[in-house]
This record gives C-alpha cells, sequence and structure tokens, in this order.
C-alpha cells in the first residue's frame, strides 16, 4: 500500500495527540477524528494479511515472468524476465515485499508490451495469462468495503 | 490560518464588496469535511442594510497549499454562474477572488442551497432507499441538460479551452497519461494495458463538442428524500469536450459503491434511457465503452496523485491517503471490469 502503513500511522498519532487540543473546533476534529479512525480501520484490515498476499502476489509475477522469459521476442528482454523470475523474497519486511512487488510489475509491463505486438498463439495465450493473473492479484487485494 | 483570523478577514473582504451594507459579520462557521481539492466552508453572513438586519447562509471554497486535482478556480467559478437559473441546477455564485491577498490563497463565494444533503453517507439508508431510482433518473437527466446545453449559448466557450469533436479523445487521454507519468508511485500493469488498449482503439469523433462537468457521479449533488435534485456540485474539472465522457464517468464502476447498480442507483438501461431523452443524444456502446475505460484511468490517475501529494508532504491531510488506500486496487478492478477480464 502506498503511501506505507506505519507512515500513515505514524502521521495519524500526532494528528490524533493535536486534536486532543481543546480549542481545535469541534466540526475539525470531528471530520479529522472521523477520517483518522476510517483509515485505522483500513488499516487494520490491511495488516494481517499484508506479506501473505505480497508473497503470493509475487510468486504468481514471478511464474508468468518465467513463461514469458521462454517467448520473449528479444534476448534482452528474455534475459531481464529471467533475472526477475529467479529471485526470491530476500526479505519477508513489508517494504522489502513491496520493492520487490514493483519490480515484478514493471516486468509484466515490458511484457506485455511484447507480447501485444505479436499474434502467435503461445504469445496470445500467455497474454490472457497475464491478464488472469493481474485480476486474481486485484482480486486478493479487495477490501471487504471495496466499490468494486 | 486560525478559524478566528479566516472570520476576520473574511468578514473584511465580504464588506469591501457590499457597498450597501453596515455591520458585515461573518459568523456560525464551520468546515465542511470531505473536500480533497478545496477547503469548503459554511458560514452565515449577517449584515444591516437600510436599517433591516438581513442574514444569508453562504459558502467558502478556498484552495488548499496543494490540491488534490490541480484546477483553475475561475473554471469552477464560471461553470456555476453559467448554468445558474437554467435547467442545471446550481448554487449562485457570488464573487471570485483569484489572488491570495485576502484569505491567503484563491477562493470563491457562493450562496448556500440549505437543508438538502450532499455526499453518499445517507443514501444507501432510509429514508433515501426507497428514491434511490427516481434520484437515478433526475441525476441522469441532469447530465443529458448538461451535454445538450451550448457552450457558446452558456458563454463558456469563452472560458474553457476549445477542442475537436475528432481529437477531443486524444487530448484528455495525454493530459491524464501525463498526470499519471508525473505522480506514479509504484507501476500501474492494468492501467498501463488500459492506455494502450485505449489508443489502439479510438472512439468515433464526438457528436458535439459540449460542457463536460468533469466530475459527474452519485454524491456530487444536493438531493431530498424524494429523489429531487437541487443543486449539482464540484464543477471544478469542468471542461469541453466530448459529452459521452460524463456518461462514462458516471458509470466509471468506483462509483457504484459496491452496489448493483451504476451510481448505485439505476440500472444502466434506465440512466442510459434518462441521458438520451435529455440530451437528444446516441450512447453508441462502442464508443461509451471507450469512455467509461478512459474514465478508469482519469480516476487512476487522481488516486495515484493523491498518494505522491501525500508523500511529497507538502500536504499530509489524511483526506488524500483514503483514495490512496481504498481507491487505487478498487480502479484497477473496475478498469480489468470494463475490459472484461474479470
Amino acid at each position: 500500500m502506498t503511501p506505507a502503513v506505519p507512515q500513515v500511522l505514524a502521521d495519524l498519532a500526532a494528528r490524533v495527540a493535536r486534536n486532543a487540543a481543546p480549542q481545535i473546533p469541534a466540526a475539525e476534529r470531528a471530520g479529522e477524528l472521523g477520517l483518522s479512525a476510517l483509515l485505522l480501520g483500513l488499516a487494520a484490515e490491511m495488516w494481517d494479511g499484508a506479506a501473505e498476499r505480497l508473497v503470493l502476489e509475487n510468486r504468481g509475477f514471478r511464474g508468468l515472468l518465467a513463461k514469458g522469459a521462454s517467448v520473449a521476442s528479444t534476448s534482452a528482454l528474455r534475459q531481464a524476465l529471467e533475472t526477475l523470475a529467479s529471485g526470491g523474497e530476500a526479505s519477508l519486511r513489508l517494504s522489502a515485499l513491496q520493492s520487490a512487488n514493483s519490480s515484478l510489475r514493471a516486468g509484466l509491463i515490458a511484457l506485455q508490451l511484447d507480447l501485444e505486438g505479436r499474434d502467435d498463439p503461445p504469445a496470445k495465450a500467455l497474454e490472457a495469462d497475464v491478464w488472469r493473473g493481474l485480476a486474481d492479484a486485484a482480486l486478493r487485494s479487495r477490501l471487504s468495503g471495496s466499490p468494486v | 490560518m486560525q478559524e478566528s483570523e479566516l472570520v476576520q478577514r473574511l468578514g473584511t473582504y465580504i464588506a469591501g464588496k457590499m457597498p450597501g451594507a453596515q455591520d458585515v459579520a461573518v459568523t456560525e462557521i464551520a468546515r465542511i469535511t470531505g473536500g480533497a481539492s478545496r477547503q469548503t466552508y459554511r458560514f452565515t453572513l449577517a449584515w444591516q442594510e437600510a436599517g433591516v438586519a438581513r442574514r444569508r447562509g453562504m459558502i467558502l471554497r478556498r484552495d488548499p497549499a496543494d490540491s488534490l486535482i490541480d484546477t483553475e478556480r475561475r473554471v469552477e467559478f464560471e461553470a456555476y454562474r453559467a448554468f445558474h437559473g437554467t435547467d442545471v441546477p446550481v448554487p449562485e455564485m457570488l464573487w471570485l477572488e483569484e489572488g491570495g491577498e485576502a484569505l491567503g490563497s484563491p477562493f470563491f463565494v457562493a450562496e448556500e442551497i440549505a437543508g438538502f444533503q450532499a455526499g453518499t453517507g445517507p443514501l444507501w439508508t432510509a429514508p433515501y432507499l426507497d428514491s434511490l431510482p427516481a434520484l437515478g433518473r433526475r441525476k441522469w437527466s441532469i447530465l443529458g441538460q448538461i451535454a445538450q446545453a451550448d457552450p457558446s449559448a452558456l458563454g463558456l466557450a469563452a472560458v474553457l479551452p476549445a477542442t475537436h469533436p475528432e481529437t477531443v479523445w486524444r487530448r484528455e487521454l495525454d493530459h491524464w497519461e501525463g498526470v499519471l507519468d508525473a505522480n506514479e508511485t509504484e507501476p500501474l500493469p492494468v492501467i498501463r494495458g488500459a492506455i494502450r488498449w485505449l489508443r489502439a482503439n479510438p472512439p468515433p469523433p464526438a457528436q458535439k463538442v459540449a460542457v463536460v462537468h468533469g466530475d459527474y457521479r452519485t454524491g456530487n449533488f444536493l438531493y431530498d428524500t424524494e429523489g429531487g435534485i437541487h443543486g449539482i456540485l464540484d464543477w471544478e474539472m469542468c471542461h469541453l469536450g466530448d459529452p459521452l465522457e460524463d456518461l462514462g464517468w458516471s458509470f466509471n464502476p468506483v462509483w457504484s459503491f459496491g452496489r448493483e447498480h451504476p451510481g448505485g442507483l439505476l440500472p444502466r438501461g434506465e440512466a442510459l434511457a434518462a441521458w438520451e431523452a435529455a440530451s437528444g443524444l446516441t450512447a453508441e456502446p462502442s464508443a461509451l465503452k471507450w469512455w467509461e475505460l478512459f474514465a478508469c484511468v482519469k480516476g487512476q490517475a487522481i488516486w495515484v496523485s493523491s498518494a505522491k501529494t501525500w508523500l511529497d508532504g507538502a500536504n499530509r491531510d489524511p483526506i488524500l491517503v483514503y483514495p490512496a488506500w481504498a481507491l487505487i486496487n478498487a480502479q484497477d478492478l473496475g478498469a480489468l471490469k470494463v475490459m472484461g477480464h474479470l
């Protein structure tokens, strides 16, 4: 999640403390605390499953990139995809998992660009797999109050 | 700026605009929370005129230090002013100040249309639930009236940048892709894929160059318990363009708020029928699909800008975090749905 949860929680802590001051207008205090409560609820929902979600997502993306490496149309892309696909989780810190996730997503964009320019069946099949992988990832990240 | 200082400076400013008034005072000021792009306050103006005590409810919309949506406040002001007195209900605009001398940042003052709800909070509960279909019909009828309006006759063609039916889609897509490029903090394969699809499958030329509200969604209007709408709000992204753009934005899946129908209000076919009847235009399915997917791109550009603004530190309002956390993934889901990948 961006901004990162710890960063936002630190800001909310300061904000809650500031709203304890008696001179804050009641309507402003109500608005700030209501919104802070909403964000705390979202953070609570995200927190428990965040690491597992990122590990699963990264594993799925690496699988797609490995398939992509086998059909990539240029050697440079094949090499880049192989490098991304062969990596693992060096750390289970959320920041490290998120950083790896960003690299993998960038790799998927490069792979999609390559596949969309082609008509051969393996490319078309993998293109559909990539969209399915992206849909699975988005569904896995869906919050309980998500509008979609 | 402390609230007491804001009250004093606003009172001084308005007194200067009302030479026939004495004892002008800003009273009962209260911030309306929820706006991420403008700070909005409700207040009562009290004054004496020809020996008679008068009071009027007003709204102050002021730019914050770093707005979520980077727009000219004159655009918003002129759009409201253009539609005031037409079949499209809007509050009356009173004063616009584009400099920072009076209140530290640009602002405008408008009449308050009191006694109605805005936002979506109360909509999904009694006593509003029974009136949702009527509210939906009214919502898309008014949008049709906006599409039907003549920008030149309203005076907006002189205020808003000109565009052409053949190229308007490219201008809008270029703009919002540029916003994404400038603000994206992590790669977005779904939305980048959507952009490539949009460029590869351009829509037909616009049926006309119309006034586009720019943020026409459930919640951005004042409504009652009978399905009536009394004020269309939030015109800050108003521009000239394809009338299907507003229709597509109103069908953006995130604006269904997790409910079955578009806008959380009305079956799609009924919404389209209301819009077509009021606008005299047609919503050709493939063209509308293009603008619905475009709406997902535009939405995502706004949500990632929100995250970037917060991360940059100039504005740490928690309302900037909400769209980043709650809507970026939802908007991906919306785009996947429109593209048929969900």
